[in-house]
């Protein structure tokens, strides 16, 4: 990656440890195993993969929302490099200032007794950012306008709000202490399609007036090939391929990569039931497959994936798949 | 031409509410031919959902059908008008007999505390009185077994926690049509799933079709969802369907506003240069229904005096292609 990146995980994983075992021994959930991932600054990253893959996760050991087991994860705005993994007290609250989340259901997120208005003031306030409530409200008002709400609207609750307002009024909140790394978890994933684009346009227009990092989490590939610059795909815990959208889009390298994009419902009625079929479904994590993660519902696998787990190799410009063979089954 | 399997003529569904009467679905008229498949699609409000329940009585106690109504059923050389059942005997011919139902989320379809097979046998002697529960076992193995879940007989002593997500959503179809009704109504039945699930379940449905010659309600949000399946879509929104035809006629010719509107906001993963755009404003509120058109308050064409005072009815454009629009309709001849 050529710009530097702002955030930057090094052999991030995040453990967890599940029910009860024989003996008392509890199982180990690995939701994020050995990740080396780069954010660079100003980027539009795309985070894909399907229910359990770890996506989520990794978003939130990013914020340090997630106990992180091992690893490193690295933020350098500029000012300084900050060990995200082990902040604490004040220094956590700084780095909350610099890093926040916008969550996936507007309708949970928003606090139904309070207005729009204490919504989106309550992080300067917990942050102590502004110092009276004049600076507070010219804060907000700044912030709506951005977000493209109407000033008048900031008096009221959040049940008057139709789903793709109650998302704007989210991303204000999440936008107003000026944080310049934001993860957005499903953000459009609960809204109709009329009012997604809007959502994934106003998130565009942000993140390039203020000069912001996006780490975008979605399970919806046409949504992310329309918004990222550059996109990582997760299977069970690991990075399978991560390359800019085109490259991605275009040439997919891993198999599990090209299945997800062959899954995804075309558009055009005569193009039925064409493409790869993915048999079976994502193991459990408890009890992951060895070797390859994804040998199991491999159409190209041979012995060699089900014994040696494949490392990230470059098959191109900023361009990595974890596959042993990836570069010979391109084109099969 | 044999007379269709449904026949829905001028359904109209009001809710009362402490706001007073809401009008869910108004003036809505489709058929379905046996072996057809139909989708319904809309966003949040449309009345897709409650359109379908109508067909099985489903709707809450507060729901008003309109006095004309008619909801006719053919099955079996009788004809039937759902609207009119009320004793619960009555209805079983709505509510498993001719018709099933799958839902969006399985495990709220299934009950916790009972085993997967336990259900199946319950509603299988419910509508065949005359069938043992060896039979009635027999025949709920052989469809677990159908629709691809592998081991079906221990997972039919299994309760609906200790089955995947795909696989709940097999189970549930097994079940739906393990009374083989002439009519499924599906429910967005995948979007719950994973896209590869999801691909794994429409195939699934398709072959079910084929081999049992039924006909599906398919009702979803994803218009590539219905390009994958329906021969023929529904177009809804606040209640109205605006525009119905053919798959390919709705998808490559739009004609509706709201239809080209809701397919350009669709990102496309063939043209990834092609701008989203979003239809302007918000849905409104079932509360604050718009007068005249239904969706003029949001409609790029909209024809100043006529749309917000005067209701558009479907008009044809093309053997079964129709849109309900005066500003796409053609000047009669």
């Amino acid at each position: 990656m050529t710009a530097k990146p702002l955030i930057s995980a090094k052999g991030l994983s995040v453990h967890f440890l599940v029910g009860k075992g024989v003996l008392g021994r509890k199982a180990v959930l690995k939701a994020v195993n050995d990740i080396n991932l780069d954010i660079p600054k100003g980027a539009f990253f795309g985070l894909v993969g399907e229910s359990g893959s770890g996506k989520t996760t990794l978003g939130r050991a990013m914020l340090q929302a997630a106990p992180i087991s091992e690893g490193t994860i690295t933020f350098d705005d500029g000012s300084g490099p900050i060990d995200v993994a082990g902040l604490q007290k004040q220094a956590l609250k700084n780095y909350r200032k610099k890093a926040q989340l916008i969550f996936q259901d507007p309708y949970a997120a928003l606090s139904p007794r309070m207005t729009v208005r204490d919504i989106i003031a309550e992080p300067l306030e917990v942050m102590k950012i502004t110092r009276t409530r004049a600076e507070t409200d010219m804060r907000v008002r700044e912030i709506a306008a951005m977000c493209r709400l109407n000033v008048e609207h900031l008096r009221r609750f959040p049940h008057a709000f139709s789903g793709g307002q109650r998302q704007r009024i989210s991303i204000a909140r999440a936008l107003v202490a000026s944080p310049s790394f934001l993860v957005a978890d499903e953000s459009v994933a609960a809204l109709d399609v009329s009012i997604q684009a809007d959502i994934l346009n106003l998130l565009k227009s942000l993140q390039k007036d203020l000069g912001l990092t996006f780490l975008f989490i979605s399970h919806d590939l046409s949504v992310v090939a329309h918004t990222c610059d550059h996109v990582a795909v997760m299977y069970l815990g690991r990075l399978v391929e991560t390359a800019p959208t085109r490259t991605l889009f275009n040439n997919p390298h891993h198999p599990y990569t090209r299945a997800l994009l062959s899954a995804v419902p075309s558009l055009d009625p005569d193009d039925r039931g064409k493409g790869e079929k993915l048999e079976g479904e994502i193991p459990s994590p408890i009890a992951p497959p060895p070797g390859c993660k994804f040998h199991t519902r491999c159409r190209f696998v041979q012995d060699r994936c089900k014994r040696e787990e494949p490392a990230l190799r470059q098959m191109g410009e900023n361009h990595f798949a974890a596959c042993h063979f990836a570069k010979e089954l391109v084109g099969k | 031409m044999s007379a269709p399997l449904i026949d829905v003529q001028n359904l109209n569904i009001r809710f009362h509410t402490d706001e007073g009467l809401i009008t869910a679905v108004d003036d809505v008229s489709f058929h379905l031919n046996p072996g057809e498949i139909l989708g319904l699609v809309g966003e949040s409000g449309s009345g897709k959902s409650v359109t379908a329940k109508a067909l099985m009585k489903l709707n809450a106690a507060n729901a008003v059908i309109g006095d004309k109504t008619r909801l006719l059923l053919n099955y079996k050389d009788q004809r039937i008008d759902i609207a009119k059942l009320k004793k619960p005997k009555e209805l079983l011919i709505a509510r498993g007999g001719a018709i099933s139902m799958i839902f969006q989320e399985p495990m709220a379809s299934f009950a916790p505390a009972i085993t997967i097979g336990a259900q199946m046998v319950e509603q299988l002697r419910i509508h065949d009185k005359s069938l043992s529960n060896a039979g009635a076992k027999d025949i709920s193995i052989d469809m677990l077994n159908r629709v691809g879940i592998s081991d079906a007989t221990k997972r039919f002593e299994q309760y609906a926690f200790e089955l995947s997500g795909g696989m709940r959503q097999r189970a549930m179809i097994a079940m739906a049509l393990s009374t083989q009704p002439a009519l499924l109504i599906a429910d967005e039945p995948t979007t719950a799933l994973d896209v590869t699930i999801q691909a794994q379940v429409i195939d699934l449905m398709k072959d079910l079709v084929r081999d049992f010659g039924m006909a599906i309600i398919f009702i979803t949000h994803d218009l590539g969802v219905i390009a994958q399946t329906a021969d023929r879509v529904a177009v809804m929104y606040l209640g109205r369907i605006v525009e119905t035809g053919t798959v390919r006629d709705v998808i490559r010719s739009p004609q509706h506003p709201y239809t080209i509107g809701l397919l350009n906001a669709l990102p496309k993963l063939d043209d990834l240069d092609a701008p989203l755009t979003p239809v302007p404003g918000d849905i409104p509120s079932p509360l604050d229904r718009p007068t005249g058109c239904v969706f003029h308050t949001r409609c790029p064409q909209v024809i100043a005096g006529r749309c917000a005072s005067a209701v558009p009815q479907l008009h044809r454009i093309k053997d079964e292609h129709a849109a309900a629009c005066f500003a796409t309709e053609v000047e009669p001849a």
